[in-house]
C-alpha cells in the first residue's frame, strides 16, 4: 500500500520490485571532450585533453533501480482535485518502485526528510516526486538526493499541480492523468544514470564588450572581485547612448556625472584593461577558455592593467567628459578626422601595451596553447573565461517623411530636443533656428508599437511591434523640463498609452499635467499627422483624432514637433555569428529565460547586460550589468567552470562513424570525428562546446549519440508509459 | 471555463523547457481548464526527435501530437529551422501512410502564450474528433455492407 506521511516514518519494509530491472545495464558516462589533433585514444575510450578534467560519473553501476515515488498534496492545491492516495497506490505497483508515499508538502522539511529516510533505510536509489512545477522545486529535490548521498541526477519530476490539478476540474480525469504522468516519470527514472557536472579549468578573466553604462558598471563590479577585466569599446569614447542624455530620471542626476563616475572607476582600477576604438572580430573556445580576436582602429587607445597608469596614461591623455559625446581622451574630441595623425600619435603615446593574457599583433610568439597573433596591425588576442555582451542599442531613425521628419526642419527627435533644450539660455523665450518657440508637440511611440499595414518595415525587414518602454518617461521628463524652464511654452503630448512603469516615473506624468501640458490620445491605427502650415502663425500643424474627447479631430499649430523615438537593436557585427548567440523576433539578444536565467545567453559563459537585450533605462541597464557581473563571478570564482551534464555523449561501441552528427551540429567543435586504434572513425563530444540541443541525436542511424539526462530511449519509455493501460487507474 | 468535447484519443505535447512548458504552467496558474487527454513531456528542444519517433507515437496509440517549440526564439542555434524541416517531412510521411498530417502540429508557444496553448489543444481535439467520427462512420458503413 502506498503510505501517507505527515511526518517522516521509518521501518517500512521495502517492496520487492515486481520486475527486475534489465540486468547488465551499465550507467552512461559523460563523454570526455576531445582536443583537435590529439592522439588516437585507447580502444573504446574517448581521448581526454589535458586542460579539461570532466569527472567520471560516479554511477551506481549495475545496481537495480529502487525507485521512491513521492506524491505531494500541496496543501489542497493538488489533493483537493486529485486523489493522491490512489495515485500513490498505483505507483506502488509499478516495476522498480520500492516506496510510494504522499505528504502534505513534499518541499517541507518533513517531506524532504521522508525521501532521505527512504534512501537511507530502503535503499532507494532513484526518486520521483509528483508535485508542483519542476521550475519551483526540481533543484530542491536534487539537493535532497545529494545530501542523502546519492547522485542528484537520479531524479525525475512529475508536474501534477500546474499541469493537472490546476488545469482540469474533473477529479477522475485529473487523477488518471496524474497517474499516467507518474508512470511516465517512473519509466524514465528507471533508466536514469548518475551524472556529474562537467568541470573544466577557467581563466580568471572576463571580457566586456561595450563601454556604455552597462559595460562600465559590469567592469567596475567584476574588477572589484579580483578578476581580470578587459573592456572593449567600439567608439573612441565611453558612455554609450547615455551620453546623449542631459539628466537621468527619476532622480535628475546629470548623465555626465553618472558616466564620469562609472568611467573613473574603470580608469582608476588597474585590474581593468581598456581598449577603445576596438571591435571584436572573432571568438573561439568555450566557457572558461574563450579566445577573442580584437581589431583596434589606429586612433583607438589601450590602457593596459598597470599600477602606474593613472599617472602615466589617464592624466596624460587628458580624459574628460564632453556633453552629448561621452567620456574619452582628448584625442577623441580633438582629432580633426578619425584616423588622423593626432589620433595615431595618441594611440602610440598611450603605449597600446598588451595586458596580461593578451598578444599584440606582431609581438612575441604566443605561448603553448595560446592562439597565434594576427600579423595585421591593430589586432589583439585576449583570453577570457566569460564574456559579457553589453553592446547597447541605437535610437530609431525615422524614415524621411515620417511625421515630416527630414522634410520639415521643425521636426526633431527627442534626442535632438534634449540637447537643444539644454543649450537654451535661462529666461525669455527659447528659439529654434532663430525663431521663437511658443508651442511644442511631442509624439510618442515613434518607431515603437508599430502596426502592420500602418507602418512600413524598416531596414530589418519587419516593423517594431515592441514597446521601447523608456520613451514615455523620457518624454514626460522633457516636457516637465520645458515647462519648468519656459512655463509660457505650450506643450502637447500625443500618446497611445502612458507607460510610466518605474519607481518615480508616474510623478513625471503628474508634474507634466500640473504644469499645463495638454494630453491627446491617439489610436495605433490612426497616428497623428504633421504638415507644413501655409500662411499661419505657426510653421507646423499637428492633427490628431483624440480618444480622450471621444474621437474629436484636434489641430494645433506648433513651432517644433518632437518625435519620441524608440530603441532598436544595435548592430553587433560579427560578434553574434561568431558567438552563435540568438536574437529574438525583435532583434534584441535573447536570454535563455526571462525570469529563470535572465542575463545568460544560450552559449554558456556568455552573459548579457544592458539594452542590447531589450529596451531598458539606465537604472535597469546597471542592474542587469551587476547581475551579469555576479553570474560571471559565480562561473569563474573557483578557477573551474562547472557545467550541467545535459550534453550529448557517444556510445563508442555503437558509433559506426557515419558523421551525420558532426554535419548536423550547429556548434563548431562540439562534435568531431576521431580515429580509433581499430581503424574506425567515431564521433567524440566536447561537452564544453555542446549546448545540449540534441540535433545530433535525431540523425544518428545507430542511436550511438544521445543526450545525458534526456535520452531518446527515456522519451520512448515515457511514451509507452503514458499509453499503458489506457492511462486509467485500475478500479 | 468550459471544456470542449473531448475525443477518446490522447494528445502528446512535446513542450520546450524554455518556452512552452512554462506556458503550460501559466495555463494552470490561470486555471484555464482544458481537456485532460493531453500529456506533456518537456524537452530541451524537440529537434532531438527523429522522424521515426513521431511515427512510433502514432502507431503506439497517440491520436495527435503537438510540438510546442520556442519558434524563432529558440535558445539553440538553428534548432527551430531543423525542426521545421523535419516536421514537414514527417507530415508528408503521415500523408503517405493515409493519416491526416494535421494530427501532427508544430507551433511556437512562448512562456505567456496561455490562450494560444489552450487553443492549440482545442483545435487538435476538434481534428481528432473529426477523424474519430469519420472512422466510426466508415465502420458503420462496413457493418451495414456486411449485413446487406
Amino acid at each position: 500500500m502506498a503510505e501517507h506521511i505527515d511526518e517522516p516514518q521509518s521501518g517500512e519494509q521495502p517492496r520487492e520490485p515486481e520486475r527486475p530491472a534489465e540486468s547488465g545495464e551499465q550507467p552512461r558516462e559523460p563523454e570526455r571532450p576531445a582536443e583537435s589533433g590529439s592522439t588516437s585514444p585507447d580502444e573504446g575510450q574517448a581521448p581526454v585533453p589535458e586542460e579539461m578534467a570532466a569527472e567520471e560519473a560516479a554511477v551506481a553501476g549495475g545496481e537495480e533501480p529502487r525507485i521512491g515515488v513521492y506524491i505531494c498534496h500541496c496543501g489542497g492545491n493538488i489533493a483537493d482535485v486529485i486523489d493522491v492516495e490512489q495515485v500513490a497506490e498505483e505507483a506502488a505497483k509499478l516495476p522498480g518502485v520500492v516506496s510510494a508515499k504522499t505528504n502534505m508538502f513534499m518541499c517541507s522539511d518533513p517531506g524532504q526528510q521522508a525521501i532521505a529516510d527512504d534512501i537511507a533505510e530502503l535503499g532507494v536509489n532513484r526518486v520521483v516526486v509528483a508535485a508542483c512545477s519542476p521550475r519551483l522545486h526540481e533543484t530542491t529535490f536534487r539537493g535532497v538526493l545529494e545530501r542523502a548521498g546519492i547522485n542528484p541526477y537520479l531524479y525525475e519530476h512529475a508536474n501534477i499541480r500546474e499541469q493537472v490539478s490546476w488545469s482540469h476540474g474533473d477529479p477522475e480525469q485529473a487523477r488518471d492523468k496524474a497517474t499516467a504522468l507518474v508512470r511516465a516519470a517512473v519509466a524514465k527514472a528507471g533508466g536514469l544514470t548518475a551524472l556529474e557536472p562537467v568541470r573544466i579549468p577557467a581563466e580568471g578573466a572576463v571580457v566586456i564588450v561595450g563601454g556604455g553604462v552597462a559595460g562600465l558598471r559590469a567592469a567596475g563590479d567584476l574588477a572589484r572581485t579580483g578578476l581580470n577585466v578587459t573592456l572593449v569599446e567600439k567608439e573612441l569614447v565611453l558612455g554609450g547612448r547615455a551620453a546623449v542624455l542631459d539628466k537621468l530620471f527619476p532622480y535628475e542626476e546629470a548623465a555626465a556625472d553618472v558616466i564620469t563616475r562609472l568611467a573613473d572607476e574603470v580608469l582608476e582600477d588597474t585590474r581593468i584593461t581598456l581598449h577603445t576604438g576596438t571591435e571584436v572580430k572573432n571568438v573561439d573556445g568555450y566557457v572558461g577558455a574563450f579566445t577573442l580576436t580584437l581589431r583596434q582602429r589606429p586612433e583607438g587607445v589601450t590602457l593596459a592593467a598597470d599600477p602606474d597608469r593613472v599617472a602615466r596614461d589617464v592624466a596624460g591623455l587628458g580624459w574628460r567628459y564632453e556633453p552629448f559625446r561621452g567620456y574619452g581622451p582628448a584625442s577623441a574630441f580633438d582629432a580633426a578626422t578619425p584616423g588622423g595623425d593626432d589620433a595615431a600619435d595618441t594611440a602610440a603615446s598611450a603605449g597600446a601595451v598588451p595586458a596580461a593574457g593578451e598578444t599584440p599583433a606582431g609581438g612575441d610568439e604566443p605561448g603553448a596553447g595560446e592562439p597565434a597573433g594576427d600579423e595585421s596591425a591593430g589586432t589583439i588576442t585576449v583570453k577570457a573565461g566569460a564574456i559579457v555582451v553589453a553592446t547597447g542599442y541605437e535610437h530609431y531613425v525615422p524614415p524621411k517623411g515620417e511625421y515630416g521628419y527630414g522634410r520639415l526642419p521643425q521636426v526633431v527627435t527627442l534626442v535632438d530636443f534634449i540637447k537643444w533644450l539644454s543649450e537654451q539660455p535661462e529666461g525669455g523665450t527659447p528659439t529654434f533656428n532663430d525663431k521663437p518657440v511658443r508651442a511644442v508637440a511631442f509624439v510618442h511611440c515613434v518607431g515603437s508599437r508599430q502596426v502592420d499595414g500602418v507602418h512600413k518595415p524598416g531596414p530589418s525587414g519587419h516593423i517594431n511591434e515592441y514597446c521601447s518602454r523608456v520613451c514615455c518617461t523620457a518624454t514626460l521628463q522633457s516636457v516637465v523640463d520645458l515647462k519648468t524652464r519656459f512655463p509660457r511654452v505650450a506643450a502637447y503630448e500625443l500618446f497611445q498609452d502612458i507607460r510610466a512603469y518605474g519607481r518615480g516615473h508616474e510623478e513625471y506624468y503628474e508634474r507634466a499635467n500640473k504644469a499645463g501640458a495638454v494630453f491627446l490620445r491617439w489610436d495605433g491605427a490612426q497616428p497623428p499627422k504633421v504638415a507644413k502650415t501655409k500662411g499661419d502663425d505657426f510653421p507646423v500643424t499637428v492633427s490628431c483624432i483624440d480618444g480622450l474627447t471621444w474621437g474629436e479631430e484636434v489641430e494645433m499649430g506648433v513651432d517644433m514637433v518632437v518625435l519620441a523615438v524608440g530603441m532598436t537593436p544595435a548592430d553587433i557585427g560579427g560578434l553574434g555569428s561568431s558567438l552563435k548567440i540568438p536574437t529574438g523576433a525583435d532583434g534584441f539578444l535573447q536570454e535563455v529565460h526571462p525570469k529563470l536565467r535572465p542575463v545568460e545567453l544560450s552559449v554558456t559563459g556568455v552573459l548579457v547586460a544592458g539594452a542590447c537585450q531589450a529596451p531598458k533605462d539606465v537604472t535597469e541597464s546597471c542592474a542587469s550589468a551587476s547581475a551579469a557581473a555576479v553570474k560571471a563571478l559565480g562561473l569563474l570564482a573557483t578557477g573551474h567552470v562547472q557545467l550541467a551534464p545535459f550534453v550529448a555523449h557517444v556510445e563508442a561501441e555503437e558509433c559506426l562513424g557515419h558523421g551525420h552528427c558532426v554535419a548536423e551540429c550547429p556548434y563548431p567543435g562540439a562534435i568531431a570525428m576521431q580515429d580509433y586504434p581499430d581503424g574506425q572513425q567515431r564521433a567524440v563530444v566536447n561537452p564544453a562546446l555542446c549546448s545540449g540541443c540534441g540535433a545530433c541525436v535525431a540523425v544518428c542511424p545507430t542511436k550511438a549519440i544521445d543526450l545525458n539526462g534526456w535520452s531518446l530511449e527515456a522519451y520512448e519509455s515515457m511514451v509507452d508509459a503514458l499509453l499503458a493501460s489506457g492511462g486509467e487507474v485500475a478500479r | 471555463m468550459s471544456v470542449s468535447p473531448t475525443p477518446d484519443g490522447k494528445i502528446l505535447i512535446l513542450s520546450t523547457i524554455s518556452c512552452a512548458d512554462p506556458a503550460a504552467d501559466a495555463v494552470g496558474q490561470a486555471h484555464l481548464h482544458h481537456a485532460a487527454n493531453t500529456y506533456v513531456i518537456r524537452v530541451p528542444s524537440p529537434v532531438l526527435f527523429p522522424d521515426q519517433f513521431y511515427y512510433d507515437c502514432f502507431e503506439k496509440g497517440f491520436a495527435g501530437i503537438i510540438v510546442m517549440s520556442c519558434g524563432h526564439e529558440c535558445p539553440y542555434q538553428g534548432a527551430f529551422e531543423r525542426l521545421t524541416k523535419r516536421i514537414d517531412r514527417v507530415k508528408l510521411g503521415l500523408k503517405e501512410r493515409g493519416m491526416d498530417p494535421g494530427l501532427l502540429r508544430l507551433t511556437a508557444i512562448c512562456t505567456v502564450c496561455t490562450k494560444a496553448y489552450v487553443k492549440e489543444i482545442e483545435d487538435m481535439n476538434a481534428r481528432i474528433l473529426a477523424a474519430e467520427q469519420a472512422q466510426a462512420e466508415t465502420a458503420t458503413a462496413a457493418v451495414g455492407g456486411d449485413a446487406a
